[in-house]
């Protein structure tokens, strides 16, 4: 049996750049953790609570990633998901004070029994009551959020069995539907005696939700998770159902368990993701649920980039620092302002037009768009300049940090619609700038026999005897096109 | 034994009978060539036999048991592994990973096992590396090294060609049902592939089913060549035999010159 003895390279990449990377990873992950336990000491309650939320926001992106993304089924339902995950989390956690005050409070809907389900409770009935003390209300907290989690992995199972009937736009109105369905029931009858209806409660536990140890580390472990399944065997398969579904089912991989599992492990992480929300929020709502969720999840994701996990962390980075700090977008300016700002903008859009176009090799640099740019810009600053008495009055920009963020979108998808980092994962090697120039040693090898029209007529023989043949680079290469 | 007996195999789309009583067997380690003209329905019996269509009436036997009815992967999982006329590689993803896919059905390790990487998992991944580079090895070291990284997309079309059948090979199939192997390959391509496929039954241990229509290759290396002609098997045999049946000259070329053939046998 002929065999090819060219050596075999598994890896991408060869093992001494692998330590390095590694021990890369570890020094930035130890700078990370040292750069956040200074902001907690020093920072301000705000950048402590925006990157509360990013890692809170990144474990939805990044779970919601595996079904858009990895599975390439789009979902619209992770609302749904966040919102079971939150309630369970909520009710588990609510502490005394506030049982009390909804107990007695006329509008509350909730009963003694289901005020009565709380994990305190729950271990106090399997005689574990050294766990209900409140120096342990984060061993409470990490069952809540995992039972939270089950609850939605389940709901998720019921969303994943239609995806196997339907594909595309159908199967996104379907999980769209089923997440505001369960919004909806949330709030009647049936549920109301578990989610006080509309009214929702407050007094849940901040501790952790605010909390960058806590939230970091569960992004971390939802990182951790996600990526290894994804460059798992499993992930593969998922990724094949993405490329060419009957083409998957004909290579042996089970469609519909996939797709199940899929639907299910990202559900779990939502679940997850919606009990620290609602611990980061301090109490339930069903506002806190509502579609627009959803829609910062899917910005975040296409802005990052849907084929990779560091893109769509990017992404989420880029959507909470708009939500947390857009403020001065929402504020009240006078007219004269306003214009100096469009002014600044579109000059800044045509500077990042000369950018582009020099970046991409294009001529002219000054596309003629970028004249108007300008032409725009004067104008704006000349009316502000002069300031007539027609513009007088002020503004607010309601709504302003949408406009921001959908702009945004709208440029990245024109310029960049693979998103920011598109398909590629951030790696050292890109950081470095460790690209390649010349061909190796192995492809020079591979060339000559290529083509050598000796070699051809009986591949494996031939390959096994010649491989270390001399190089004939000058030859064409009639088979190849692609490198 | 035969290994896959086709018997009485009718399916037909509404008013179109795309196959009607088609019959044949394919003997363990044999190369079998399935031609006829366009829309004989050569494609759609390779549906029938994978599970993608349920015929209408018939049966399909693998290694003496009945497979209608099974869906497409648990066809795979008993043995029967084909590629498609026009490509469906996985053109996103990298040669290895296309090939590593195949073989995902065979590994016995759950999910968490595998987001933790026991060792278990680890030693499967290996070994399928392993497979998938052998697999590979079959067309040379062309898609091998540094290609495995590419992703598809940047290969060239005779090279898809090869990653797809290495992608079949490697599910762990004992039967190959080649759906037109060297459709858009130039002579020099086709003869290799023509060398690769024998290769395959002689060294690879496959048993395969082929369609084509290029009668060079099919001349070339099969042992025997069922011929269908809408929808209805008109001849089957040893090619020589095969090409010079009226009958099949007939589906090919038409009457006249069916006729002419005809009175040639007559003669001679």
């Amino acid at each position: 049996m002929a065999r090819i003895v060219t050596p075999t390279a598994f890896d991408a990449i060869d093992p001494a750049k692998r330590i390095r990377n590694v021990a890369l990873t570890l020094l930035a992950v130890g700078v990370g953790v040292l750069v956040l336990w200074l902001l907690e000491g020093a920072g301000s309650t705000k950048l402590v609570q925006a990157l509360a939320l990013f890692a809170i926001w990144g474990v939805a992106t990044v779970s919601l990633n595996l079904i858009n993304g990895t599975l390439g089924i789009l979902s619209l339902g992770h609302h749904g998901f966040m919102l079971i995950g939150g309630y369970t989390t909520g009710l588990l956690m609510l502490d005394e004070a506030a049982r009390q005050r909804i107990l007695t409070s006329a509008r509350s809907t909730m009963t003694e029994e289901t005020l009565a389900l709380s994990v305190s409770n729950l271990l106090r009935g399997v005689g574990l009551d050294a766990l209900t003390t409140p120096e342990t209300l984060w061993v409470r907290f990490l069952i809540a959020i995992f039972l939270g989690g089950l609850l939605a992995a389940f709901a998720g199972l019921l969303v994943g069995t239609p995806s196997l009937r339907l594909r595309g736009d159908y199967l996104a109105i379907v999980t769209f539907g089923f997440g505001e369905i369960i919004r909806l029931t949330a709030s009647t009858r049936l549920f109301s005696a578990y989610t006080n209806g509309a009214l929702g409660f407050p007094g849940v536990t901040s501790e952790f939700g605010k909390s960058i140890w806590w939230t970091f580390g569960v992004l971390a472990f939802t990182v951790f998770v996600i990526s290894k399944l994804k460059y798992s065997s499993y992930g593969r398969a998922m990724q094949a159902i993405r490329e060419d579904e009957i083409a998957a089912q004909a290579m042996g991989v089970n469609v519909a368990y996939h797709k199940i599992l899929g639907f299910v492990i990202s559900a779990f992480f939502a679940g997850v993701a919606g009990g620290l929300w609602v611990s980061w929020l301090g109490g339930v709502r069903l506002d806190f649920f509502l579609f627009q969720l959803t829609f910062f999840f899917l910005v975040a994701i296409s802005a990052g980039g849907t084929g990779s996990i560091t893109g769509v962390l990017l992404g989420t980075a880029v959507v909470v620092f708009v939500r947390q700090y857009g403020d001065p977008l929402e504020e009240n300016y006078t007219i004269q302002t306003w214009l100096y700002i469009a002014s600044a903008t579109l000059a800044l859009a045509a500077a990042g037009a000369v950018l582009f176009r020099t970046l991409r090799r294009l001529r002219p640099r000054l596309h003629w768009g970028s004249w108007v740019l300008l032409g725009g810009a004067a104008v704006a600053a000349v009316v502000a300049a002069v300031d007539p008495a027609v513009i007088e009055g002020t503004f607010r920009g309601f709504g302003m940090r949408a406009i921001f963020l959908s702009v945004l979108l709208i440029v990245i998808m024109v310029f960049r619609p693979e998103g920011m980092l598109g398909r590629t994962e951030f790696s050292w090697s890109w950081l470095l700038r460790e690209q390649r120039t010349g061909p190796t040693d192995e492809e020079r090898t591979q060339d000559a026999w290529m083509s050598n029209p000796a070699f051809r007529s009986d591949a494996g023989a031939a390959a096994s005897r010649e491989v270390e043949g001399p190089s004939d680079a000058a030859a064409p290469d009639d088979d190849e096109g692609g490198r | 034994m035969a290994m896959l007996e086709v018997e009485h195999l009718r399916k037909s789309f509404g008013g179109l009978t795309a196959t009607n009583d088609v019959s044949f067997h394919v003997n363990q380690g044999e190369i079998v060539s399935i031609i006829g003209p366009n829309g004989a329905g050569k494609s759609t019996v390779f549906n029938l036999i994978t599970g993608v269509y349920r015929p209408d009436a018939g049966d399909v036997r693998f290694e003496g048991k009945s497979i209608v009815g099974k869906s497409t992967n648990q066809v795979v999982d008993l043995g029967i592994a084909r590629t498609f006329q026009n490509l469906r590689l996985f053109t996103n993803l990298t040669v290895l990973e296309n090939v590593l896919i195949s073989q995902h059905h065979r590994l016995r390790s759950n999910w968490l096992a595998a987001v933790f990487r026991t060792p278990s998992y680890r030693r499967q991944e290996r070994s399928m590396r392993e497979v998938a580079t052998e697999k590979l090895g079959f067309f040379g070291p062309r898609l091998q090294s540094f290609r495995l990284h590419q992703p598809v997309y940047v290969l060239s079309y005779a090279n898809r060609r090869r990653t797809e059948m290495a992608r079949a090979m490697a599910t762990g199939a004992k039967l190959l049902l080649l759906d037109e192997p060297s459709a858009g390959m130039n002579p020099k391509e086709t003869s290799e592939i023509t060398q690769i496929i024998r290769r395959m039954r002689d060294e690879g241990g496959y048993t395969i089913v082929l369609v084509e229509h290029k009668m060079n290759l099919v001349g070339e290396i099969s042992d025997r060549v069922v011929v269908l002609d809408y929808g209805e098997k008109i001849a089957e045999g040893e090619y020589r035999s095969v090409v010079n049946d009226p009958k099949v000259i007939e589906a090919y070329l038409g009457k006249k010159a069916a006729d002419d053939k005809r009175e040639e046998l007559a003669d001679g």
